[in-house]
């Protein structure tokens, strides 16, 4: 123990008698409060952390902080309007959640999406778990107090943002995927600017490895802290990364193929021990296996529709409504009020780099729906915490903290 | 091939599931549902224990309030529990139905994910959960009375009372957005509390729109 500098306190002046060395020296646990506001939380989460000396005993977690009650929303707003408030949970990999609410609705409509509208839904979706997985690399470590992988990560993070801009408009919350397609054609030139991505990404992952793979102040600080059992990950209701890390190998893109992933050869990364190392290892595979599947939708992707050729689905294309009648009153139609789904409740799983985000939508067969229920994976996934982190010391909290992922968005939505 | 195509499968087929473990099928599923069952209330844990030792994982709670629903349903409140199978991928969702006030098993002593999952749906419908360790409000702040995720709760023109006697009042935040009054928020601030002299004229004037 280092003795810390005697500073006059008023409790030592105003006490007359000098207390004994006995009576100071007592054992009791100490409730510690972590965030809101706090770095490492990655958004607005508070844990209170009861701590017997280093170790941990005992975590409560507190969220809502940013609820702001979308499921509450999209019961006001039409199915095609929703696609503003899904990116908004998971900022992330705001495609991952976008995907999963237009694939609810598509199953609800039966729409018909068009092939090249799905391989460009499958690079995005893919860009948005490397883009996510980035973030995660290089907060994570600057959590563990390594600030350069940061400044490394969040060059490729950037060019990963550049792309969502160069087709959507938008750096973050995109907002670019519709019911029954896309909302626009991808421009000239952006399947280059990906393919060169990939090749940046690939030496970037090199480079990442080099600067921290083998630290061994990180590998101390990462291996057998935080170690979720399979048994008690499936218990905890972990999807996604967290549980392919403890070795069980659900993964809904090879599992429950959407938007055509059966067409693509990728492997699904597990590893056996479950700990914070192979949290973070599990990831960097990933974005290998990610680049894999951008190259084989950048090969398969030709010109084409990229929106459901139903009127009573998508937009009219803007020349149309210069010439016919039926095309304005679509336009009008969609616009002021939205399509009426029939009757039913729906549930499409989709592979987020959080895990499994599936919207259950119920639909009363009006231009709203009446219940939308998001199954948010960082929602079940911080439970995780309050198992993990027992026992642990307190800097390990913020390492299993930060290998769990959870973004606050998502948590809270 | 159609992606929405439902895929034949005859391992992820839960029928003989739900034969062996003697459940109705909901009849108000359709076509487009995941296979989903009717549980009685009493039954829900004796079922979910069976589905936890054949290794099904719970994934999600929902909670629907069916109140302004335009078909008629049995009761007013639905649980579904999404339950999911990890190496199998087999899919089944328990629904119980539930009046207003009426209590429900918590899943909390079988999959220790339903600890959130059930405060989510105690928080914002409102389902109570016996033996729930742990059962408070998770999302909404503390003052906020009511369950914000049932149909009758005030949104809109209706005031949003909180506990302590705050509330929102509608017209008042709309002034406020056209620019009339200060609002709620009184984003032009420094003039409402009267430092400064309003020179800005308001943005609709007297009357309505010219």
């Amino acid at each position: 123990m280092t003795t810390l500098p005697q500073t006059p306190g008023p409790r030592q002046t105003a006490s007359t008698e000098k207390p004994t060395e006995g009576a100071l020296l007592h054992t009791e646990m100490l409730s510690l409060n972590v965030g809101p506001q706090h770095p490492s939380t990655h958004g607005v989460l508070r844990l209170v952390v009861d701590m017997d000396g280093e170790r941990v005993s005992r975590v409560v977690v507190h969220m809502g902080y940013l609820h702001t009650g979308f499921e509450k929303t999209f019961e006001h707003r039409t199915y095609q309007q929703g696609v503003t408030y899904a990116p908004r949970t998971d900022y992330l990999h705001s495609f991952g959640h976008e995907l999963a609410w237009v694939l609810g609705v598509e199953k609800l409509l039966g729409a018909q999406v068009p092939e090249r509208a799905q391989v460009i839904r499958v690079i995005l979706h893919e860009l948005g778990r490397i883009h996510s997985h980035l973030v995660f690399v290089g907060t994570g470590l600057l959590d563990l107090g390594a600030l350069t992988p940061l400044f490394y990560t969040f060059r490729e993070k950037e060019s990963c943002q550049d792309i969502f801009e160069a087709i959507s408009g938008y750096r973050m919350n995109q907002g670019y995927f519709r019911v029954g397609g896309l909302s626009k054609d991808a421009p000239d030139g952006w399947e280059q600017m990906v393919a060169r991505f990939c090749d940046q990404q690939e030496r970037g992952i090199q480079e990442y490895l080099n600067l921290f793979g083998q630290n061994p102040i990180f590998l101390d600080r990462a291996t057998d802290i935080g170690i979720i059992s399979a048994e008690e990950a499936i218990d905890l209701g972990l999807t996604g990364p967290n549980l392919r890390a403890s070795g069980v190998p659900l993964d809904h893109r090879k599992n429950n193929p959407y938007s055509g992933y059966e067409n693509y050869d990728f492997e699904v990364i597990t590893t056996q021990k479950g700990d914070c190392l192979d949290r973070f290892r599990i990831r960097i595979l990933e974005i290998e296996q990610s680049i894999k599947i951008i190259r084989q939708a950048l090969a398969r992707l030709r010109p084409g529709p990229v929106k459901d050729p139903n009127r009573k689905i998508s937009l009219p294309p803007r020349p149309e409504l210069e010439t016919s009648m039926e095309a304005v009153i679509h336009h009008f139609k969609l616009v002021t009020e939205g399509f009426h789904p029939p009757l039913g409740e729906v549930y499409v799983p989709v592979e987020t780099c959080r895990g499994e985000v599936g919207y259950y939508v119920v639909s009363d067969g009006g231009s709203m729906p009446y219940r939308v229920k998001i199954r948010s994976p960082s929602f079940v996934n911080v439970q995780a915490l309050e198992y993990a982190c027992v026992g642990a010391q307190f800097a390990d909290l913020i390492t299993i903290l930060a290998t769990i992922d959870p973004v606050l968005g998502d948590v809270d939505r | 091939m159609d992606p929405l195509t439902p895929r034949q499968d005859a391992s992820r087929d839960v029928t003989p599931l739900m034969q062996e473990l003697r459940l109705t099928p909901d009849p108000f599923a359709g076509s487009l549902s995941e296979p989903t069952a009717v549980v009685e209330p009493g039954e829900l844990r004796h079922v979910a224990l069976h589905l936890k030792s054949r290794g099904f994982m719970l994934m999600d709670s929902v909670g629907i309030d069916y109140l302004s629903y335009p078909q008629p349903r049995p009761k007013r409140f639905a649980v579904l529990h999404n339950i999911y199978h990890p190496y199998d991928h087999r899919r089944i969702f328990l629904r119980v139905w539930l009046d207003d006030g009426q209590p429900l098993d918590s899943l909390s002593p079988v999959w220790r994910a339903a600890h959130y999952l059930e405060r989510e749906v105690y928080d914002l419908i409102g389902v109570e959960f016996t033996d729930h360790p742990d059962l408070r409000k998770i999302l909404t702040p503390d003052d906020l009375e009511g369950h914000p995720l049932r149909k009758d709760f005030p949104i809109g023109e209706s005031p949003t009372l909180f506990r302590e006697g705050r509330f929102l009042d509608p017209a008042a935040f709309r002034a406020g957005l056209s620019g009339q009054d200060g609002g709620l928020t009184g984003w032009r601030g420094s003039l409402r509390r009267g430092s400064v002299r309003d020179m800005v004229p308001p943005v609709m004037p007297e009357g309505g729109p010219k």
